[in-house]
């Protein structure tokens, strides 16, 4: 099998945490022994023609391979999961569930995760931000406490690790910025134990190698 | 194989009916030409323990077929898809793009549409619905522009109808009835091809007849649309 390429970037806001979409997509490489080369982009270059070829969003990541091109970072794990053993059970049952967290984790968890994210730091200037900002969590603490609940002392979400597994963590470790997670002890342990793993750890340390770039002159934060 | 047993609401406020995500799941099966049983819940138990065993955020759809049990109505069309050979190309490429394009729909379009229903329908009443309002829609404005740059003049996606374009087609029904609703020809075309596929009607007009309940105690003003907008 030919090499994958896929695209990040050489810097982001995150500063080097690994909470860029490429993260998901890396990880996933390092879990089934994948080797792959990256394209950086300096931040901006994502919205330019050549990389919206890649992405009509104007987002990272991309993967390439041998013709194929992909966008969405739950696509691109799922590709990945699909194609090489190690982030899907074998039998069609279990594999099926494992795709239902993957949806769960992007779907269900993921937007009032973002929509906290927009809350605090993009409308946080705004004088109704402070305001608003309750009903904001309730939402997301409706999700974390429903999840919390359905993994209970479970050590992944159902069976062994899994694809599944692997956005739900990096959806979760977005959530660490609300301040709530840890009201709900299960998972900030789960998403330990997701980092936990050695191609975490290799994913990571690979992504923040490549952070090589500065941020942009007009960056506002 | 036995019939898949699908969970709905019986009883909908008047804005989300045809809206509720079991469309999605009933679309699939229409497509794969597939009879189905519908258990319906009355609003609050989708909340309650026997429902929650089988999805744990409280929500439907659920699917249940033959000791496979799922939720998330994404995973539940994608394993339709895959059950019974619909929806998806055949080549392994194809697939993989008809996949991306699910999540795409799921990930990237729908999320900034649902901030839009939660700022005029959930919190309509707050102070700051109002002045939140134009970067919401700005956020949801950016991701269509997109998606119409990429569809172009294409009928679908890629390719024949997929699993990626039913998503799309059904989150991109939530803008019916906003601003954002014509801002691209081609996208209001394309939801229309959507919903002119017979499958498609059939999904709808099931859903539809299956709000047979009533609503709950004090949500009775929402069983049909306020006078003015009617």
């Amino acid at each position: 099998m030919s090499k994958p390429l896929i695209t990040g970037y050489n810097w982001a806001p995150d500063e080097g945490r690994g909470l860029v979409r490429d993260m998901r997509v890396r990880w996933a490489l390092e879990e089934v022994g994948q080797p792959y080369d990256v394209r950086h982009l300096n931040w901006g270059e994502q919205k330019a023609p050549e990389h919206r070829a890649r992405n009509p969003f104007g987002q990272v990541p991309a993967y390439e391979e041998a013709g194929l091109v992909l966008f969405e970072s739950g696509a691109i794990v799922h590709h990945i999961a699909e194609t090489r053993p190690g982030l899907f059970p074998e039998d069609p049952a279990g594999k099926a569930r494992a795709i239902e967290w993957m949806y769960a984790a992007l779907n269900t968890v993921e937007p009032p995760v973002w929509e906290t994210i927009i809350a605090k730091y993009i409308d946080g200037k705004e004088n109704w931000a402070a305001a608003r900002l309750p009903s904001v969590l309730g939402r997301l603490r409706e999700r974390l406490g429903e999840l919390s609940a359905r993994l209970g002392d479970a050590e992944w979400l159902d069976g062994a690790f899994s694809a599944g597994d692997l956005l739900m963590v990096q959806v979760l470790r977005h959530a660490e910025g609300s301040g709530i997670l840890a009201d709900y002890p299960n998972l900030p342990a789960y998403v330990a134990r997701g980092m936990a793993r050695p191609a975490f750890g290799r994913a990571l340390a690979d992504l923040r190698a490549g952070l090589t770039g500065k941020p942009p002159a007009d960056w506002p934060y | 194989m036995s019939k898949p047993v699908i969970t709905a609401y019986d009883w909908v406020p008047w804005f989300a009916r045809g809206q509720v995500r079991d469309l999605r799941v009933r679309w699939a099966l229409e497509e794969a030409g597939q009879a189905y049983d519908v258990r319906y819940l009355p609003q609050g138990e989708q909340k309650a323990p026997p429902h929650r065993a089988l999805q744990p955020f409280g929500q439907v759809p659920t699917f249940e077929q033959g000791g496979v049990e799922l939720f998330e109505s994404g995973a539940i069309v994608l394993h339709i898809a895959q059950t019974w050979d619909v929806l998806l190309p055949d080549d392994a490429a194809g697939r993989a793009r008809a996949i991306e394009w699910m999540f795409a729909a799921l990930n990237t379009v729908e999320p900034p549409l649902s901030d839009y229903a939660i700022a005029t329908l959930f919190e309509e009443d707050k102070p700051w619905s109002r002045p939140r309002l134009p970067a919401v829609i700005e956020r949801i404005n950016e991701r269509l522009d997109e998606l119409s740059a990429r569809l172009g003049e294409k009928e679908w996606l890629d390719g024949t109808f997929s699993a990626g374009d039913l998503l799309m087609v059904a989150v991109l029904r939530m803008l019916k009835g906003t601003p954002m609703a014509d801002r691209h020809a081609n996208l209001t075309a394309y939801v229309a091809r959507g919903e002119a596929r017979p499958a498609f009607k059939r999904a709808l007009a099931a859903q539809l007849a299956g709000f047979t309940g009533a609503p709950p105690k004090g949500y009775e003003f929402l069983d049909q649309p306020p006078a003015e907008a009617s």
